[in-house]
């Protein structure tokens, strides 16, 4: 009996290779990810309500430096890119592993194009400084913010003047010391360091007493930047714009988005390793090939939904 | 039509499909940028997103081509991801934030001056604060 053969029980299984059961149940756990995102996503947006209970969600794209251009120059490359899966699969399939080689390189670079695209709009939003808890929403938020972004420019200029580990209050105190013995360019950087600094402390002071309003902020800080003695060191420096909920909108951006490019990492890590042998790709790749192209189309779905819901729909439905 | 046991699929016009998934997304990014009620524009855009999924889960990873084993695997997921957002939407009429916050109390983007002391309103400790930090920051 035990040399007879059980052909029934081979058929017990499923009529795919176990690799792609495999893929296809984790595709199944990652629809469930990427929809707790996105429904959390909508519950956030509709739940930011302004006095009027109405949604104040961060929408208008010159606000949130969302890029609708961008992101749907996005949509089509992965677009492209799983049309070039499809066919390098095919190729597999065919035998034809140089153009299947060749359909693989070309998908890697796409998506490298990808994300190059989100890298500029990331540079963006870092550039105005849209992160998660970096953006003031009320007014005086702003003015928190103009302070100690000033004040965090300050510790900067005087750790460049005055170099070592002491603590920056002891510094402080070394600057008269440090005034009378200093001669030419030094002299000048820290003759406007100290005036600078005491314009600060003005400034602080006014901030504490509550009497500096946004507006007079801004006004303050162009006085400070056109100054010919310190303008140079705050000239980086701006009033920040608060954005109603706009760590909460920064939150699930950089959460979908971020989750998203981390996938199209790890696909081009399974399309670089069937890449990686080279003239030696051969029939035995073809499972792999078609589950790294399995992956790829999902991670082509996930942008499918996230461009309109993060890009289209935001910037349409708003104020 | 169901070629399950079948290793090799059947031959798809695979640049067909991309055409149509290039036309829609055309159409998506159209849609911002034409004059269009919010709520038709919320429909369409989403309606045009779901057909684009399905040219991609029927096509491009061949659903439609492969045995009934896709329902046993999809359908948990299928019906676990539905019910999540069923779940979540009494959730999206409600509001979770009660109405007087600071973010829903600012309509116009000035000063407040609404009374409240910031946390170094400590007038004693201030002259002291400043030799001792030269640019502290709260």
């Amino acid at each position: 009996m035990s040399h007879e053969h059980h052909p029934p029980a081979l058929k017990m299984g499923l009529p795919i290779p176990n690799a792609k059961l495999g893929m296809w149940l984790f595709l199944g756990t990652e629809i469930m990810f990427f929809t707790a995102f996105i429904g959390s996503y909508i519950v956030l947006y509709f739940g930011s309500v302004d006095a009027n209970g109405r949604s104040a969600w961060p929408t208008d794209t010159h606000v949130t430096h969302i890029n609708i251009l961008a992101g749907g120059l996005n949509t089509f490359i992965l677009i492209v890119s799983s049309y070039f899966v499809v066919v390098a699969h095919e190729a597999m399939t065919l035998k034809d592993f140089v153009k299947a080689r060749k359909f693989l390189w070309m998908t890697f670079a796409l998506a490298c194009v990808f994300l190059g695209i989100k890298s500029y709009e990331y540079y963006g939003k870092i550039h105005y400084d849209i992160l998660p808890g970096h953006i003031p929403e009320t007014a005086e938020q702003s003015v928190h913010k103009f302070q100690n972004n000033l004040s965090d420019t300050l510790d900067r200029k005087l750790n460049d003047l005055i170099p070592g580990d002491a603590p920056l209050h002891v510094k402080q105190l070394e600057v008269p010391t440090a005034l009378q013995d200093a001669e030419g360019e030094r002299l000048i950087q820290l003759k406007a360091y100290s005036a600078l600094h005491s314009e600060f402390l003005k400034i602080r002071e006014a901030i504490s007493a509550d009497k500096l309003s946004m507006e007079q902020a801004k006004v303050k800080l162009k006085q400070l930047q056109e100054n010919d003695t310190y303008g140079h060191i705050v000239s980086g420096l701006r009033v920040y714009d608060p954005i109603v909920y706009g760590n909460l909108f920064s939150s699930t951006y950089f959460l979908m988005t971020g989750f998203h490019a981390i996938h199209v990492i790890v696909g081009m890590l399974l399309f670089g390793a069937a890449l990686a042998v080279g003239t030696s790709l051969d029939e035995k790749w073809t499972d792999w090939v078609e589950n790294s192209g399995l992956y790829w189309h999902f991670v082509d779905l996930v942008w499918i939904f996230l461009f309109p819901l993060l890009y289209i729909i935001p910037g349409n439905i708003g104020q | 039509m169901d070629h399950a046991h079948d290793d090799s699929h059947p031959h798809v016009n695979y640049f067909g499909v991309f055409i149509a998934l290039c036309i829609c997304t055309a159409i998506s990014v159209a849609f911002d940028l034409i004059e269009i009620s919010p709520i038709l524009l919320v429909g369409l855009v989403l309606a045009i997103a779901l057909a684009k999924a399905l040219f991609v889960m029927t096509y491009f990873m061949h659903l439609k081509f492969e045995g009934r084993w896709k329902f046993v695997v999809l359908a948990p997921t299928a019906v676990l991801a539905v019910g999540l957002m069923i779940a979540l939407a009494p959730d999206m009429a409600m509001h979770y934030y009660t109405m007087d916050t600071p973010q829903s109390k600012m309509v116009v983007v000035t000063h407040g001056g609404d009374g409240h002391h910031s946390e170094e309103g400590d007038e004693g400790h201030h002259a002291e604060e400043e030799h001792a930090s030269p640019s502290s920051s709260h």
